[in-house]
């Protein structure tokens, strides 16, 4: 089976080509036009800028993905329809609804957080070969408009156990790069200063951690940070160092602490993490050190794969296919379909 | 003009729900301040004394979010935050279009200095952080 996968929820246009059968995943093609560099300049993301990147670049990337070869072998399409911005949806959507309905081709409309949780498929081949051996799998999803703990009895189920009642943790990470003056995207250079910081410089508050659920809270966390700094007033290289540690722990204690809990309850066969957030290596390594102590396998997936790519939409979209869900669409029902901004995983 | 003080955010939460009472619906409200100010912890507890039965989150990543909501007034919340604009821009082109000026629909902007053509008519709510957990609120 060859899949054809577009993404386009965010900042990246992004293009793969996945090839399944049954036993292994072999990825053709994977381009990615990253807008970082663009909205850098502005300190953020700028909607019609990124919507006209969009346009402008999803065509020529298709074309030199496919190459002369165009569809031919190409049995399903994939896209990304939610969540993300508006915006950005609608393009790689039209793209791939034109595409699937000329060609006569099925849709397949994929949840760009599901992607991400296969992108653990997509880097681990032990996964892949044996599925079953890890359901229940806990899964801890962590990005810059989510965080959650879903728990994923087998492909395509989830139930969301607990999520963030206020900001996402990678957006606590870009908000406290914002107070520090360190630019964007916050979350690579917060954990990079981390590694040169003393992580028990400040005691910033664990919001929740002990509380007797599985939501979080991160927007507190962040303003700790903030009345810390207005107290000191001056800063030097170190205070920041230190800041981004102490602030890295605090984040990493309480994702890990509620997830190992999660695992007991639920009797979870394994724990991954996925998500822009599961590039963060310390939230990695304390995972890793913890699911050891409860042996537990742990899967991540490979940093190439952390960001929005389509690869992972591909992933997901094959796994959608052979297990038969309902989200494969055929003929004149492509155009029924709509961004869904807000979808939730657990919500298919 | 109104003025506050709220010591926590037990009353900040009050001041909000008291405004939420105000609202007739077809209202936008701009709220502008610093990053921890709590304009989000405004925004929730005006969307749950206006009926959000869901948790409200921060729309920061997706640039809004929209609630139905069971209310004598308006059947739509609309929370929208400009954080990651980076630049000035117009209320439709970050997709506010389908949602301005109807009166079944409440919207509440945050980091809304950053919209450039923002209505006259706008509730304009600007928080300010005094010190620690001590804020002024101030709605024109």
């Amino acid at each position: 089976m060859r899949i054809l996968a577009i993404e386009s929820s965010c900042d990246e246009t992004a293009i793969a080509i996945l090839e399944g059968n049954g036993k292994s995943l072999k990825l053709k093609k994977n381009a990615i036009y990253s807008q970082i560099d663009i909205h850098k300049q502005y300190g953020g993301v700028v909607p019609e800028v990124a919507a006209r990147k969009h346009v402008e670049t999803v065509i020529p990337l298709i074309d030199s993905t496919l190459g002369k070869n165009k569809l031919k072998g190409v049995d399903y399409v994939a896209v990304t329809s939610g969540p993300g911005l508006v915006t950005s949806l609608i393009l790689g959507m039209a793209t791939a609804k034109t595409l699937t309905f000329a060609n006569d081709l099925p849709l397949v409309a994929v949840n760009h957080m599901e992607g991400h949780v296969y992108s653990n498929w997509l880097s681990n081949k032990e996964l892949v070969k044996d599925s079953q051996k890890y359901f229940p799998a806990l899964i801890l999803v962590v990005s810059g408009g989510h965080t959650e703990l879903v728990l994923m009895p087998g492909h395509g189920q989830y139930q969301l156990l607990g999520q963030t009642l206020d900001d996402a943790v990678g957006e606590a990470y870009d908000k406290v790069a914002k107070l520090l003056g360190l630019g964007y995207p916050g979350g690579p250079i917060v954990s990079k200063l981390a590694e040169q910081g003393n992580k028990e410089a400040y005691d910033f508050p664990r919001p929740m951690m002990d509380k007797p659920n599985y939501d979080f809270s991160f927007s507190g966390l962040k303003t700790a940070v903030l009345y810390t700094l207005e107290k000191k007033k001056q800063v030097n290289k170190q205070d920041i160092n230190d800041i981004c540690a102490s602030f890295q722990t605090a984040a990493t204690e309480v994702l890990a602490k509620k997830t190992i809990k999660a695992t007991q309850e639920y009797n979870v066969k394994s724990i991954m993490v996925a998500g822009g957030v599961s590039a963060n290596k310390d939230l990695k390594q304390v995972l890793n050190k913890q699911a050891k102590k409860i042996d537990l396998p742990f899967f991540y997936p490979d940093l190439k794969y952390t960001g929005d790519n389509a690869a992972m939409i591909a992933t997901a979209a094959y796994y959608n296919v052979i297990n038969k869900k309902n989200n494969i669409l055929k003929n004149k029902a492509i155009f029924d379909l709509e961004p869904r901004s807000n979808w939730q995983l657990s919500k298919n | 003009m109104k003025e506050y003080i709220s010591n926590n955010q037990a009353e900040t939460e009050k001041i909000a729900t008291e405004l939420a009472k105000e609202l007739k619906g077809g209202e936008l409200l701009a709220l502008s301040g610093n990053l921890g100010a709590g304009k989000t912890v405004f925004v929730k507890a005006l969307g749950k004394a206006l009926g959000v039965e869901e948790n409200i989150t921060s729309p920061t990543f997706v640039l809004m979010k929209v609630y139905n909501i069971e209310y004598e007034r308006a059947d739509k919340f609309v929370h929208v935050d400009c954080y990651r604009l980076s630049i000035q821009e117009d209320l439709f082109e970050i997709g506010l279009g389908d949602y301005l000026n109807y009166d079944n629909i409440i919207v509440a902007i945050e980091w809304a200095d950053k919209i450039a053509n923002l209505p006259d008519t706008a509730i304009k709510i600007h928080i300010e952080l005094i010190k620690d957990d001590k804020r002024k609120i101030t709605i024109i």
